[in-house]
């Protein structure tokens, strides 16, 4: 099991490296870079930007040199003194507009999944072991629902409800005394009052998802012979159930964690537009439209070590889980 | 000694409800265990041998039910002594979840996909144990390395925390068997038990579980389609055909006199060493029928040489019993 653990940790190296090439290069691919951007923005204002100005920018922000030194200038900022490069658009250090915003990103996604996880196990067994009985259909029907509605959708008519009938605004991650304060117990308070609904949206579909996949499984393993064994051991149903059959199929509960962040990621940048949550979503989206490399390099990187990390603890979760996965 | 039979089935009809219609899978099931015999029933596939097994046990799944017939129970003394129709129970009732493993423990076919595979073969014993008896964790593991040894398992207190993966096909039947023993029941029922084992394995394990029933002093109630393993194991045999019992007798005579001309007939197909005739094996003719439009009359009809045209295809024969002491369903055999 240790040495499980230390190879998947010495193969994250490589994968990493390659991210990192990939996020920098994903950067690099649209034509002209954030000095043509911002020229090109200044102009649709009417201002006019000498072709002098236009290069002493690119001089300064070291755009002149190749791609490959750009590349290890910046990975040698990060890996020495863990400086991400500033960025152009904010002129700010990443990192100092990047890791609030990706606490955040993490915790909507870690409760979302919780919730994912919450709601859809118990659905999922019921509907299996009562499968076709009227609380199947009706969950198959609400399933079907919340894996076909965006989830932007249902967070606009929620916002919409709350607005009619409770006179709330629900937007936004914290109310606003607490928008610019410093982290206190109450601005926890306040950020998990504001949390449960944009996690349950986000998690919506992926617990539709999660509710169809644990049902289809636990249908597979409960016609398998170990749970008639189960049976005729003297063990009540139930007990019978839970132990075997359900234990079997939670491996996709678990799988779930590693592909589950990205998920979230990409479908959590429209519901944050709408729901104005300061998650990575709109940061990203803005500095890669403005083509603010280091910035936007940061966060793809970023994401990209939680999504490996993710999957590694879901790898080991699942080693711990099925022998089977841990004596190959 | 004892002398009413420990298990006694009486005109159990058990059914599958379907939407394409409704399978009789058993229609009419009739037989006996006696303390410390072993019983088979033969028959081909799909004839009812399984489910009549799973119906002792309540273990028949929903669309599947019993409509009709006992299942007399004689429970042992330690538990009351007294006689119980198991076919009266709740599937899901105390008293069943206490008979089956405590009373009646089961055996199967597979034992790779009977035997969870992410459990190890210890957490699957001790707790059988713990189920029927009052005895600490440590005490159940201890009785389960007994058990283990008991069954020939080598090294049996590592082999209790491996997985059933980690084990050969005989290794995994004859932790199967331990963990069915673990509780001493007075009867085994064993579901094709070598059938997924090669022959040097199965022969391993039949005479296992022969020793096994000397020392527990047990009844099996062997199900198989394998007469050579009928031969050697059993002191009685029920023959089954589409869910009916269509001939009952002691090993000997069923294989030295056959009445059913079903069993005539599953004899001559037996291949015979030494017998070399035209080197032809006889089959019986035709095809099991279709479970859902079972033929009127004797359902064996259609495919018996001995078939007497306006009384066979007419009325289904009874049961009757023969002077020999062995029950048949043949109008042949009348008064």
């Amino acid at each position: 099991m240790r040495s499980y653990i230390l190879r998947r940790i010495l193969a994250m190296i490589p994968t990493l490296f390659l991210a990192s090439i990939v996020a920098f290069v994903i950067i690099q691919l649209p034509p002209g870079d954030f000095a043509t951007a911002y020229v090109a923005g200044l102009a649709a204002n009417g201002d006019i930007v000498s072709q002098e100005a236009l290069e002493s920018l690119r001089a300064d922000y070291g755009l002149n040199e190749p791609v490959a030194v750009q590349y290890f200038k910046w990975m040698g900022g990060i890996l020495t003194r863990g400086d991400y490069g500033i960025s152009f658009e904010h002129r700010e250090p990443v990192s100092a507009l990047i890791w609030e915003r990706i606490w955040l990103t993490m915790w909507l996604s870690l409760v979302s999944v919780l919730l994912t996880w919450l709601i859809a196990f118990p659905i999922g067994i019921y509907s299996a072991v009562r499968q076709y009985s009227a609380g199947d259909y009706i969950f198959t029907l609400i399933g079907f629902f919340g894996v076909s509605i965006p989830a932007f959708l249902v967070a606009l008519v929620l916002m919409y409800l709350q607005f009619k009938y409770f006179g709330k605004v629900a937007s936004g991650l914290f109310s606003d005394e607490f928008v610019a304060a410093a982290w206190s117990w109450a601005r926890i308070q306040d950020l998990l009052a504001h949390l449960w609904l944009p996690a349950l949206i986000l998690g919506l579909g992926g617990t539709a998802e999660l509710i169809r996949i644990l049902r289809a499984n636990l249908l597979d393993e409960l016609r398998k012979p170990y749970v008639i064994t189960a049976r005729a051991k003297g063990l009540p149903e139930w007990k019978a159930i839970l132990k075997y059959p359900v234990r079997m199929a939670l491996n996709p509960f678990v799988s779930t964690l590693g592909w589950i962040l990205p998920s979230l990621i990409s479908g959590s940048i429209i519901l944050s537009q709408v729901m104005n949550l300061p998650t990575t979503g709109p940061l990203l989206l803005r500095s890669l439209q403005s083509q603010d490399m280091y910035l936007a390099g940061s966060m793809i990187l970023v994401l990209s070590v939680a999504t490996v990390i993710g999957t590694l603890v879901s790898d080991i979760l699942l080693a711990l889980l099925d022998p089977r996965i841990r004596y190959q | 000694m004892n002398t009413s039979p420990l298990l006694e089935i009486s005109g159990l009809k058990t059914h599958f409800f379907l939407d394409e219609g409704t399978v009789k899978a058993v229609e009419g099931a009739d037989l006996m265990v006696q303390h410390g015999t072993t019983v088979g029933i033969v028959g081909e596939s799909g004839c009812g041998k399984s489910v009549t097994a799973y119906s002792i046990l309540q273990l028949v799944e929903s669309p599947g039910k019993i409509v009709a017939g006992k299942i007399l129970w004689q429970r042992p003394e330690a538990t009351g002594g007294d006689l119980l129709d198991l076919a009266a129970l709740k599937p899901n009732s105390r008293e069943i979840h206490a008979i089956r493993g405590g009373e009646i423990a089961m055996i199967f076919q597979e034992p790779l996909t009977s035997l969870s595979p992410i459990h190890t073969i210890g957490d699957q014993i001790v707790e059988a144990i713990r189920l029927h008896r009052p005895v600490s964790q440590e005490e159940a593991r201890r009785q389960a390395v007994q058990m283990l040894q008991r069954v020939g398992i080598p090294r049996p207190e590592e082999r209790l925390d491996n997985y059933p993966f980690q084990l050969s096909g005989g290794m995994r039947q004859r932790a199967m068997i331990a963990m069915a023993l673990s509780c001493h029941p007075s009867l085994l029922i064993a579901d094709e038990p070598t059938t997924a084992l090669d022959v040097t394995t199965q022969a391993q394990i039949l005479e296992l579980m022969s020793e096994l029933q000397n020392d527990f002093g047990m009844s099996i109630l062997l199900i198989t389609h394998n007469l050579g393993v009928v031969a050697e194991m059993c002191d009685q045999v029920v023959v089954m055909y589409l869910g009916q019992v269509v001939e009952q007798a002691d090993t000997v005579t069923l294989f030295n006199d056959p009445k059913h001309p079903y069993t005539q007939a599953l004899m001559r197909s037996i291949p015979k060493i030494g017998q070399r005739r035209r080197g032809r094996l006889d089959p019986i003719k035709g095809m099991v029928p279709d479970p859902y439009n079972r033929p009127h009359g004797c359902c064996f009809h259609p495919r018996c040489d001995k078939f007497v045209p306006g009384l066979c295809d007419q009325q289904e024969p009874p049961l009757r019993k023969l002077k020999s002491g062995g029950m048949v369903r043949c109008v042949l055999y009348g008064e």
